[in-house]
């Protein structure tokens, strides 16, 4: 086939790809764009105002308070959910048996809904009704008011989103660590390293690449985060637990300030979208490594 | 030996340690599906009635309540529609970037990934506004092709990653045997990776079926999906835990059950797609 076929074919192949992601991300990302320089609240008037809703936003103290609480979240639930997620790993890659089952078993919260995830939270932590605090009470412990308080919702959320999505990284470093190479693990240990000390000079420094992995998507999607919040808190006490994402959708379709909603989402998506190149960028300069 | 003994110790705390994460892992959906049996009384008994008379009342009311059912069916439409286009279209897409290179390659994969890694409301505003001026407001097909933002450059990145699994030596023989791309794609690469292109269905699937926010703001009834009728129980005012909870394990159960059987595909999909990139 001569070379300049080959070139139409693939613009026929990729065409409908192009098409669909041009209607549903490169549209409404000029759109948001370009109506985050005007005063558009779901009526007629379209007034250029230039660049006040930004001046606006970033002279405003809630929006400082929601961006920190973001990347509160984001980096809290991440690090937790790497951290137990790894832990995790490591217990189940030394199991002899039962293995397929145990992981089948700790997968389920994948398969559950954020929303669903976020009503069990509220039913099994009810500051009142809840079988979590009667446990505590019984351990002698004091109860806590978990979403209810400004000072532990933000805690709580974080916790949940923890339980959701700590598998996820589990079973992607389970599987790292079961495609490893087995030789100098075997050299570690014939020169006499513990466990420990193999899992921290061997397999951990082998496991870079797909830990890295992992972090890019648990980062970005703890950004994003909505439906967790949504479900339990809806942004309370106050604005205690409100992140980028609740604050647009309250912006939007409860007060109908749609250019408000939509410079919001244009500074955090330049946010996100800075930090997913930066990731890109060194993950090509790992592989280059 | 003090070493195998050593070992023995260190096996039993690992078997000790997966027992107690199971545990925490398994008891809020084990204590959603009890509240769901329970009457309303019991369900507020403290402490716990752990021996109940399980009741399917919470059951049977959702059949009652207005849209639920029909929710429940709108997903499985939505589900069906958003795989079927992500799928299709991701195949030759991926066949055409593992296949070639052409101008605006590279931008292409930024693009896609980045289309990936965009936050829900930056499209969902705009789109909100164009379906309500073009009546794709509350449909099925203006969810399933919003979805696409997401399942598209997924499906495109990991039905791609199981094609350079195709040994190339196959391809080349198609090419000898007289066949086009077209005929490549259909004897060579979409057999051979049939089980990867299950795997990411099966992801795609289990994605949009509990997908919330997107649902939440383009849907309102006739379109309305099971994750939005579910959202519905939120708030503070009505403890109406029963039906909620029955609800959600109506939401819930399809994929509790996709996971016992697709289990294989799950984890291959989802190492796959992180491990090669």
């Amino acid at each position: 086939m001569p070379a300049a076929a080959r070139n139409r074919v693939v613009y026929f192949l990729i065409a409908p790809a192009v098409l669909i992601l041009a209607l549903t991300s490169l549209y409404p990302a000029v759109y948001s764009l370009v109506l985050s320089f005007f005063n558009w609240n779901w009526g007629n008037r379209f007034d250029f105002i230039g660049l006040a809703n930004y001046i606006d936003l970033f002279s405003s103290a809630e929006f400082w308070q929601v961006l920190y609480q973001t990347f509160l979240f984001a980096v809290a639930a991440t690090s937790l959910e790497l951290v137990l997620g790894i832990g995790l790993a490591v217990v189940v890659d030394r199991l002899q048996f039962g293995a397929s089952v145990i992981r089948t078993l700790l997968l389920t919260p994948l398969m559950v809904s954020g929303i669903i995830v976020a009503l069990m939270s509220k039913i099994v932590l009810d500051p009142m009704l809840g079988i979590v605090n009667y446990a505590l009470g019984l351990l002698g412990l004091p109860p806590s008011p978990f979403f209810g308080a400004t000072s532990t919702a933000m805690a709580t959320v974080i916790m949940v989103d923890a339980w959701w999505q700590t598998a996820f990284v589990f079973i992607i470093v389970l599987a790292g660590l079961q495609s490893l190479p087995q030789e100098p693990i075997e050299a570690a240990r014939v020169d006499g390293a513990g466990s420990l000390q193999t899992f921290f000079r061997v397999k951990l420094p082998m496991l870079r690449p797909v830990l890295f992995t992992v972090l890019i998507f648990r980062t970005i999607d703890t950004l994003k985060v909505f439906d967790i919040i949504f479900g339990t808190t809806g942004g309370g006490p106050q604005i205690a637990t409100e992140v980028m994402q609740t604050m647009a959708y309250r912006k939007a379709f409860s007060f109908l300030q749609m250019s408000e909603a939509m410079t919001v989402m244009v500074i955090f998506s330049v946010i996100v979208l800075a930090i997913s190149l930066i990731y890109m960028r060194l993950e090509e300069r790992m592989e280059a490594d | 030996m003090r070493n195998t003994r050593r070992e023995q110790l260190e096996r039993l705390l690992a078997y000790l340690i997966s027992l107690a994460a199971i545990l925490l892992t398994l008891f809020p959906i084990l204590w959603l599906l009890s509240v769901a049996l329970k009457s309303q009384r019991d369900a507020f008994a403290l402490p716990p009635k752990l021996l109940f008379q399980p009741i399917a009342d919470h059951f049977l009311a959702l059949l009652d309540r207005p849209g639920f059912v029909e929710a429940f069916l709108n997903s499985v439409y939505v589900t069906a529609l958003g795989v079927s286009i992500a799928i299709i279209i991701a195949i030759f897409t991926a066949y055409g970037i593992h296949r070639f290179r052409f101008r605006g390659q590279k931008l292409f994969g930024v693009w896609l990934l980045l289309a990936y890694m965009l936050p829900e409301f930056l499209f969902i505003i705009p789109m909100f506004a164009l379906f309500q001026r073009i009546g794709w407001y509350d449909t099925h097909i203006g969810l399933a092709l919003v979805y696409q933002v997401h399942s598209l450059p997924f499906a495109v990145w990991l039905i791609r990653s199981f094609f350079k699994e195709v040994p190339g030596e196959l391809d080349d023989a198609s090419k000898i045997d007289g066949c086009n791309h077209l005929g490549a794609l259909r004897h060579v690469y979409i057999p051979m990776a049939a089980p990867g292109i299950a795997a990411t269905a099966i992801l795609t699937a289990i994605w949009i079926w509990n997908e919330l926010t997107i649902a939440l703001s383009l849907t309102f009834a006739e379109a309305q999906t099971i994750t939005v009728a579910v959202a519905s129980f939120r708030g503070y005012t009505s403890i109406n835990w029963g039906q909620m909870s029955a609800a959600s394990i109506v939401a819930v159960a399809p994929m509790l059950c996709f996971a016992v059987i697709a289990q294989k595909y799950i984890v291959k999909g989802l190492t796959l797609g992180s491990l090669k990139g």
